[in-house]
């Protein structure tokens, strides 16, 4: 065994590998019985480690080039939202800017508009009064080493999340600048990475016009009031509130408005990837594939438990002060329920500052356990618009968008 | 400290609203570690050399465990139809028998792995060789060039993901052993003489194509 497992993952394993994984496979929890859950996160070749990239602390490697870098699940436990230093690095193609000069940035504004525009960051900032959000960047494929049965791919925790305060100028300000056409239909981002062949398709993404004018959509410079770290997308990045982070382009450089349904080599991430079952569950039996596919797109609601971690030691007869986080597409979140009892009964959290409806929203419950032995902890979110987290986890062939109420095992002694 | 003075500068810019003069942001990306596991199967020095070309090692070794030949053929078959990787069927088969032997459930001598090493690994390697020389045994480093996979990392006069071959030429200038170096450089590949991204080992080389390809750079 691998020196670098403390105490703590030693027990964790012993878990799954003991009693309790006969018991799990029959159970909705199956899934997490194939690993160590937290943040020694073994998913295939040993536990990630964690390194440091530049204006990053140490965070979970994914994979090195292109850089795809996981938060430590312990940062969730700090507060609502994600510090600059540890908010995760997701990038698709390894050409990616390592030099950016703001004094020469252009963000260009083309196509199915009366006027192109070739903004500087100055000109860009300047264009309408500043806008703030705080919300939640998920990645689509999030917790997808939980996918049971397995599935290629990132093998994510939890950890490809994280929540801040956006500053920057509505998206439709700028397009409205531009004068968008009556025929548009869907705007085209484009940042400044870039992939290594010509064979392989750019990174872009598409929203629908509808969208993209609603007001909701944003073009940041700021992150919780500093600029955007690089490997976040500096300097201009765009803010998508309630949708999937494959939305929040990086480095925004391109904006064209078309009078089409984005297609085409370059529309690969929209047409092929980053796709979901399109049925009502998004999703098919495990294991197959699905018939019809659409865009993913807004995030379904969720709720962690941050203060303890899987195989956590809590003491009987003592009050435990439970603590976590959850969040949804944009509704907001109505109540947090807990269970302590493997599911048995239920309580409602505590739910804390409310920072807008596309915020983590933090949520607490002090607990005391009575029996000494294993435990399962398990925490299930509703958001205002009447979605709850389900009890077993669907599945789908990418991994993506993993709701299921999660359980923590700990030991009462 | 550069870069720390960069970032402070950055900072303050962040919090007015006019920002004109600011110095280009940079960054350091760390080097790559995690290697691809060893093997015998011709797959694996295929996968060093074209995998390479656009991600790290650890895209493949933290896939799930216990995945079939035919899942990671798939895997392998989409780099190339759906990312373009320049692989040739037969080269698709070798690396998926190769991943599925050494990340998945797949053992040497199932008959699958057989198949998919065997017959292509040859016929690939006479075809390269044939490709590379004329009638007269000169050899066509273009061939070369496109055969190894070489340009989709590097360009005669800009950096693309390697150095540009201008600026290798440039630094072993007036170097003696730069032929000698270049070929040992070609065929090991290596990391950190020009940044943190690693080249992977060209292999499969004669003596002669490897001194043509190093001879080649040197004079741009």
């Amino acid at each position: 065994m691998p020196s670098r497992f403390s105490a703590t993952s030693t027990s964790r394993r012993r878990f799954v590998q003991g009693a309790g994984a006969a018991a799990l496979l029959s159970s909705p929890f199956a899934a997490l019985a194939a690993v160590d859950a937290g943040e020694e996160v073994t998913f295939a070749d040993g536990p990630r480690p964690l390194v440091a990239y530049p204006g990053k602390r140490p965070m979970i490697r994914v994979s090195t080039r292109p850089p795809h870098l996981e938060t430590p699940f312990s940062v969730f436990n700090e507060g609502a939202i994600t510090p600059n230093d540890a908010f995760f690095v997701r990038y698709h193609l390894a050409n990616i800017p390592t030099s950016v000069d703001p004094g020469t940035y252009r963000v260009n504004i083309r196509g199915s508009v009366r006027t192109p525009l070739s903004l500087s960051l100055g000109e860009l900032k300047k264009l309408a009064a500043s806008v703030e959000v705080v919300a939640v960047n998920q990645c689509s494929g999030n917790s997808r080493g939980f996918s049971s049965p397995r599935v290629f791919g990132a093998q994510l925790a939890n950890g490809a999340m994280g929540n801040a305060r956006w500053v920057g100028v509505p998206l439709k300000a700028v397009l409205e600048k531009a004068g968008v056409s009556a025929d548009a239909k869907q705007v085209v981002f484009d940042g400044l990475d870039s992939p290594v062949l010509p064979g392989t398709p750019d990174f872009r993404k598409a929203l629908d016009i509808e969208h993209a004018l609603s007001g909701e959509p944003m073009l940041a410079w700021s992150m919780n009031g500093q600029e955007l770290p690089m490997l976040n997308g500096y300097p201009i990045k765009l803010i998508v509130p309630g949708f999937f982070g494959t939305y929040w382009v990086k480095h925004v450089s391109d904006i064209e408005v078309i009078d089409h349904a984005f297609s085409g080599h370059d529309a690969f991430f929209m047409t092929t990837a980053y796709r979901v079952p399109d049925n009502d569950c998004l999703c098919v039996a495990p294991g197959t594939a699905a018939a019809k596919t659409r865009p993913i797109s807004t995030l379904p609601v969720r709720s962690f438990i941050t203060s303890l971690a899987s195989g956590a030691v809590v003491r009987s007869g003592h009050t435990v002060e439970l603590k976590g986080i959850a969040f949804d597409g944009g509704s907001g979140i109505k109540t947090v329920d807990v269970s302590i009892d493997g599911g048995l009964t239920w309580r409602h959290a505590a739910l804390g500052q409310d920072l807008g409806r596309f915020s983590f929203r933090e949520w607490r419950l002090p607990v005391r356990f009575a029996h000494k032995g294993a435990a399962v902890l398990l925490v299930k979110a509703s958001a205002r618009n009447g979605e709850q987290q389900p009890l077993e986890a669907s599945w789908n062939p990418a991994g993506y968008r993993r709701n299921v109420v999660e359980s923590t095992p700990v030991t009462v002694a | 400290m550069k870069t720390l003075l960069r970032f402070a500068m950055g900072a303050t810019c962040a919090l007015t609203t006019f920002c004109s003069v600011a110095a280009p942001r940079e960054i350091k990306l760390p080097p790559e570690t995690v290697l691809l596991r060893r093997s015998e199967l011709p797959g694996a020095a295929i996968a060093a050399q074209k995998c390479a070309i656009c991600h790290s090692a650890d895209y493949v070794s933290y896939q799930p465990p216990g995945l079939t030949l035919a899942q990671w053929t798939a895997e392998v078959s989409k780099m190339q139809h759906a990312y373009g990787a320049p692989l040739t069927e037969g080269e698709v088969k070798e690396i998926g028998a190769y991943l599925a032997v050494a990340y998945g459930s797949a053992k040497e001598n199932d008959a699958g792995v057989v198949a998919a090493s065997r017959a292509p690994a040859t016929a690939g390697a006479v075809q390269t060789r044939t490709a590379v020389a004329d009638a007269s045994g000169a050899i066509d480093v273009k061939a070369l060039l496109n055969a190894n996979s070489c340009l989709p990392c590097h360009a005669i006069d800009r950096k693309v993901v390697g150095p540009a071959y201008h600026d290798v030429a440039a630094k072993y200038a007036g170097d003696a052993q730069a032929v000698t170096k270049l070929v040992e450089n070609i065929r090991k590949g290596g990391v950190g003489r020009w940044g943190p991204v690693t080249m992977p080992p060209v292999t499969g080389l004669t003596d002669a194509e490897a001194k043509a390809l190093a001879e080649f750079v040197l004079k741009q």
